[in-house]
């Protein structure tokens, strides 16, 4: 069984203007030790996804609506505050893309990093001081004691990053979900930081779920991939099965406009419009007003949705007679 | 040989953080630009690639003088330009543009579109204000936007088109040369290809001649001719685009291109990363000897320790300069 | 052209700030309140019932009645008269002496901020050593040597207030100064001057108006506080201020003569403080971006 099991999540925000559909039945799985990688645009709900599971959706005007999270076998949604306390930080951690949301300025860096040993495995101050020694060497750091009593402020960019990833995991907690936590970095720095990720994961056994827009990132660190867009997972499957054959129309789409797939002076691809008003209903296949096969009928009239075809081993994508189509002509 | 357009000397920018004083020692001083020479022809594609405090934005910045240089020369057309005071410049402005990299922080927030466009129309009496109206929606019609939205105020818009308009201002004094400061970094994929088709669309009916700044080598492997790598406020290596690819000789680069996450999970599984040993050096007085010789830890590079040395050509042809370094050797 | 025919029209900042603002019922019960105060203030000579000065000394202080609504004091001058032109003094020397400090300190803190460097550091030391005099003792001392004229009250006060704008606007520009589409206006070759006024006060004056908003209750108090220390209006003309602190006096006596003109200038206060927090929620900038 797998660790996590998403159902048709359903997270939306009642404002003034509307009601934003921002994660619109979304289901999915990560296992122990299996890399989930989520990829979208801005507005396609990947993060919004992550923080349905761990309660911090800003309430009003966001509200889960529906779905269920089973977390080992309990309902993450179901929970209350207390219930979900004791898992967030313990069996759960997530990472963001700025480290600075998580690292109090005024607190030295020891003292943030036992602070969940403390509360969570009721550890003394003693053996919790070990334990935040061992996770900075784990992450990379060297001179640890030193780096203990450090302030955040103190820190370079890539070296706040790992020690947010060290706070993450130094109650060994069996799910990570780690929400753009690269993107603001330069590219060495990623490279190791990506680096280090995929080696505390095979050593613990963590499951991750990656967020991020970075297909390249994807690519590195996923087993399995989620493509989301307006607040629908469009295509899922392998790593390999979706690079190798991307099916829906989008992901396609995001493959074909890399600049590195171009030569000097070409005319990249890119995908026409903006990604829709979720506020607004949208019957059909999300992704139609930008697609090139062009609005046909069945597009916007198909109530169907979300339905997916299997194209096997686990490779399913969003079923629509275009995307049917497609396949009809790449099996020739 | 042609006069080129722009031609940086032995150009410095420092910026002073703290003074000698009887509270301390020394001057403090960032050398954000440390010693720059490039020429750079009329219709050339610069690319000017480095990681976070190497001083490429303060480079683009330096040579419109939006920060002024602490020493050397910057020449404009043949025209010494650095000394001249900020009146006598005035006249260079409209000839010298800027992108910048937030879409949303470039704008001001309080002013429409057509406000935006036109301020600087009438400023420098580009149309008779009976025309302004006419000239502005000819400017958005030009960067893709529907003239109609003109009186749309800045929050209105998403960040590709907020970046248009953006664009529009920059091209409204009609000139010659255009520096863009990361000018798609902070938007989606698949909007970063419209506007990077966009900017080499009017690069080619305007006969722009542009300095591309960025951290994305693969945009920058795209979009330019020539590219320059800059660490630590000088230039480490300077080729044409494919050639800087395809044969890079600095372990700067090497390091910097096999950092690049490619979207491939095959290709990624098999990859070896070149890793730039030890910390990054303090921009900070940094002193006279190479940054690289202090990074190779205990086995420093006694050759440039003392003395930088100088960005030589490599072949013949002296179209690939690279700045000798012995890192590689070194670390064997 | 028809694509120019049909030009959509924009939602401004300040738009999305007024729908916040009504939507704030406390926000808008002040706003209503005080612009009844203004109103009425600005009529008093049509409605006032007696002269402010009429005294009748036969009746002496009688409570609130038929002919007399709120009552009359010791001289027996209507209340209510007294209290409609107490209030035209008191907020005209709020709204006086605020706009003052404001047109001071914000041109101050403009500069400083702009100019930065050496000319901000002196500019705003100047405000450090001004905040640390004893101001009180200042207007004390220049209202005992000039005498108590109405005008010195208008500039002792704006000379105390114009400091705390001055700092606010100074630090809001010096953020402004860093944003990208100041450096643009630099690139497009606008001068020091236009920058400032069009582009940078005008992203200031959310902060302004908040920050006036508040000032103008803090500034009648502190013209209130004056009269009670004798320093203020001098009879027969009167404002809140001097109507509560002669009120005091007789407040065992005549309550009325203190519980009016209390009450009305309280009420006035809270209103200006609900209007001044409910602007300052609706302008907040973080609600309303992207």
């Amino acid at each position: 069984m797998a660790l996590l099991e998403v159902n048709d999540l359903r997270t939306y925000f009642y404002t003034r203007s509307g009601v934003f559909k921002a994660v619109d039945g979304i289901s999915f799985d990560v296992s122990k030790g299996e890399t989930l990688g989520i990829v979208g645009e801005s507005g396609s709900g990947k993060s919004v996804s992550s923080y349905s599971l761990m309660g911090l959706v800003p309430s009003p005007p966001g509200k889960v609506v529906s779905g269920t999270a089973l977390f080992d076998g309990q309902d993450l949604l179901k929970m209350n505050s207390s219930q979900l306390q004791k898992i967030r930080g313990k069996r759960m951690s997530m990472i963001f893309q700025d480290p600075m949301t998580c690292l109090n300025p005024f607190l030295k860096i020891g003292f943030q990093l036992i602070e969940p040993l403390l509360i969570h495995d009721k550890l003394s101050k003693k053996e919790a001081m070990k334990k935040a020694e061992q996770a900075l060497e784990d992450v990379g750091i060297t001179d640890v004691k030193k780096r203990l009593n450090a302030y955040p402020h103190e820190f370079s960019g890539g070296m706040r990053q790992r020690v947010m990833i060290a706070m993450a995991l130094i109650t060994e907690p069996e799910l990570l979900i780690a929400d753009e936590p690269t993107t603001a970095l330069d590219v060495t720095v990623q490279a190791q930081i990506l680096d280090l990720i995929n080696d505390l994961q095979k050593r613990k056994n963590t499951a991750v779920i990656f967020i991020t827009h970075d297909l390249g990132v994807i690519a590195r660190v996923a087993d399995k991939v989620n493509v989301m867009y307006a607040g629908q997972i469009l295509e899922s499957g392998s790593a390999d099965a979706v690079f190798d054959q991307p099916t829906h129309a989008y992901t396609r789409a995001l493959l074909k406009s890399i600049p590195s797939r171009f030569e000097k002076g070409e005319t990249l691809y890119s995908i026409e419009g903006l990604p829709p008003n979720l506020s607004k209903e949208l019957p059909g296949c999300r992704f139609q007003y930008r697609c090139t096969q062009k609005q046909k009928d069945h597009c916007w009239k198909d109530a169907r949705f979300p339905e997916y075809a299997d194209l096997g081993q686990g490779h399913q994508v969003q079923s629509c007679a275009c995307t049917a189509e497609y396949l009809k002509e790449a099996q020739k | 040989m042609k006069k080129p357009l722009l031609e940086l000397k032995n150009l410095k920018t420092h910026f002073t953080l703290q003074k000698k004083s009887i509270w301390n020692k020394e001057t403090l001083k960032v050398h954000a630009v440390d010693g720059v020479n490039l020429k750079i022809e009329k219709g050339q594609v610069l690319g000017l690639v480095g990681e976070s405090g190497c001083g490429k934005s303060t480079l683009g910045r330096s040579l419109m003088r939006l920060v002024q240089p602490t020493s050397g020369q910057v020449f404009y057309d043949g025209q010494e330009v650095t000394s001249l005071s900020m009146k006598e410049f005035a006249q260079y402005r409209p000839k010298m543009q800027m992108i910048f990299q937030d879409p949303y922080a470039s704008l001001d927030p309080r002013m429409t579109v057509y406000d935006a466009l036109a301020e600087p129309l009438f400023v420098h009496k580009i149309v008779p204000k009976t025309e302004l109206v006419a000239e502005v929606s000819r400017l958005m019609d030009v960067v893709g936007l529907a003239p109609r939205f003109m009186q749309k105020y800045p929050h209105e818009f998403s960040g590709g088109q907020r970046q248009r308009i953006a664009i529009a201002r920059a091209l409204a004094l009609r000139p010659e040369l255009i520096v863009a400061d990361e000018p798609v970094s902070a938007l989606d994929v698949s909007i970063q290809s419209q506007i990077l088709n966009l900017i080499q669309d009017l690069k080619r009916e305007l006969d722009l001649t542009l300095v591309f700044i960025s951290h994305d080598l693969s945009v920058v492997k795209y979009l330019c001719d020539d590219i320059a790598v800059m660490y630590q406020g000088k230039i480490v290596e300077y080729a044409e685009a494919n050639e800087l690819f395809h044969n890079p000789q600095h372990i700067y680069t090497k390091s910097l291109i096999s950092a690049i996450p490619i979207p491939d999970p095959k290709v990624e599984r098999t990859r070896n990363r070149i890793d730039l040993p030890g910390e990054p050096q303090s921009p900070i007085n940094p002193g006279t000897g190479c940054p690289f010789a202090k990074r190779v830890g205990s086995k420093t590079c006694s050759a440039c320790r003392d003395g930088l040395p100088e960005l030589k050509a490599m072949n013949a042809n002296d179209d690939h300069l690279i700045r000798t370094c012995h890192v590689e050797e070194l670390i064997g | 052209m028809s694509q120019t025919e049909f030009i959509e029209k924009g939602n401004s900042l300040w738009q999305d700030a007024f729908y916040r603002l009504k939507k704030n019922k406390l926000a808008m019960f002040g706003f209503v309140f005080v612009s009844i105060v203004i109103l009425l203030a600005i009529i008093t000579p049509l409605i006032a019932p007696y002269s402010y000065q009429e005294q009748n000394l036969i009746l002496g202080a009688v409570p609130p009645n038929g002919d007399h609504w709120f009552g009359t004091d010791t001289l027996g001058r209507d209340l209510l008269t007294r209290v409609l032109y107490g209030g035209r003094i008191s907020l005209m020397v709020g709204f006086v002496a605020t706009f003052v400090s404001l047109v001071i300190g914000v041109l101050w803190g403009t500069i400083a901020g702009f100019l930065g460097g050496k000319v901000d550091s002196v500019m705003m030391r100047i405000v450090d050593i001004m905040f640390s005099l004893p101001f009180i003792l200042f207007v004390i001392m220049l209202m005992v040597v000039f005498g108590r004229n109405i005008f010195l009250i208008f500039i002792a006060i704006g000379a105390v207030e114009w400091l705390p704008m001055a700092r606010i606007v100074r630090s809001q520009v010096v953020n402004l100064r860093k944003q990208e589409f100041v450096e643009a206006c630099f690139s497009l070759g606008f001068s020091k001057r236009r920058i400032i006024l069009k582009h940078l006060i005008l992203n200031v004056l959310g902060q302004i108006i908040i920050y006036t908003s508040l000032t103008i209750p803090s500034v009648m108090l502190f013209e209130s506080f004056l009269s009670y220390l004798g320093l203020g209006i001098q009879p027969p003309m009167s404002s809140w201020g001097s109507l509560i602190s002669s009120g005091v006096e007789t407040m065992e006596e005549f309550p009325w003569l203190f519980l009016f003109p209390g009450v009305v200038f309280t009420l006035t206060l809270f209103s200006l403080n609900f209007l001044g927090d409910g602007l300052r929620d609706a302008l907040d900038p973080r609600a309303s971006k992207d």
